[in-house]
């Protein structure tokens, strides 16, 4: 693992990467106290949601490359992750949340439900997810 | 397999009580405990959440698994002490209808559901 500044994540998946990606975060919000801790809050549960979906889907089991990024702008946080795992087979667009008995698939649902905006794309053989929070006002 | 530390109260209710963070990694554990504590003849249990400092959809996952694995044992799975993180996921997802924390893991069966 590589972090360069607060909030940048470098690594090879494994079963220690979630922890590697929330002392990023947390390192991030150390360095950013403008951050609202309610914006902080649904940010982790995303970040959290969106990284594990990359290790379970993009890795199928395997060791991928991926980094986090994490920026502070005007009023919003964005979160970058690229990864050179498998390509995501999904529709956000109908992202939704199963029944209540359901013991899987809520993920980018819950992702999305605290995020201003979730983005997915492929190009040159990466993926790139793009979390933006929602506004800190 | 770690497993989490359990306890029984004086009614005969399976307290078990994970820790750290309840993700894709401690999931598949916490699941597979939950599971064979009911198979083993304990469909009373609760989830006592005090030490877990974040939930994400796995955590969620394998709590639901425990709990129609009570209920289809004719018991019931209840929470206690859920963090305002772990609280902020169970109602983004509405989960809090299902998995409704209870004041006490002592208290937890006194009500009838």
């Amino acid at each position: 693992m590589t972090r360069i500044e607060p909030g940048i994540c470098e690594t090879v998946t494994g079963p220690g990467t979630l922890d590697e990606i929330h002392v990023a975060l947390d390192e991030f919000w150390l360095a950013h106290p403008q951050v609202p801790e309610r914006i902080r809050l649904g940010t982790a549960i995303a970040v959290a949601e969106i990284a594990a979906n990359i290790i379970e889907h993009a890795g199928r089991g395997k060791s991928i490359g991926l980094r986090m990024e994490v920026k502070a702008l005007a009023d919003v946080v964005e979160v970058i992750f690229v990864d050179d795992g498998w390509e995501a087979q999904l529709d956000l667009t109908v992202a939704r949340l199963p029944g209540d008995m359901a013991e899987r698939s809520r993920g980018l649902a819950l992702a999305q439900s605290v995020l201003g905006e979730l983005s997915y794309s492929r190009s040159g053989g990466t993926n790139r997810w793009t979390l933006i929070s929602e506004r800190f006002h | 397999m770690a497993e989490w530390p359990m306890r029984q109260t004086a009614s005969g209710v399976t307290v078990v009580s994970p820790g750290g963070r309840l993700n894709m990694v401690a999931a598949p554990d916490l699941r597979e405990q939950l599971r064979g504590l009911v198979q083993s003849g304990s469909a009373r249990v609760v989830v006592d959440l005090s030490d877990v400092e974040s939930i994400d959809s796995s955590g969620l996952g394998a709590l639901i698994s425990g709990l129609k694995a009570a209920r289809n044992a004719g018991g019931d799975l209840r929470i206690v002490a859920p963090n305002a993180q772990v609280t902020a996921v169970l109602e983004l997802t509405n989960l809090n209808r299902v998995l409704n924390p209870r004041e006490s893991a002592e208290k937890a069966f006194d009500d009838p559901d």
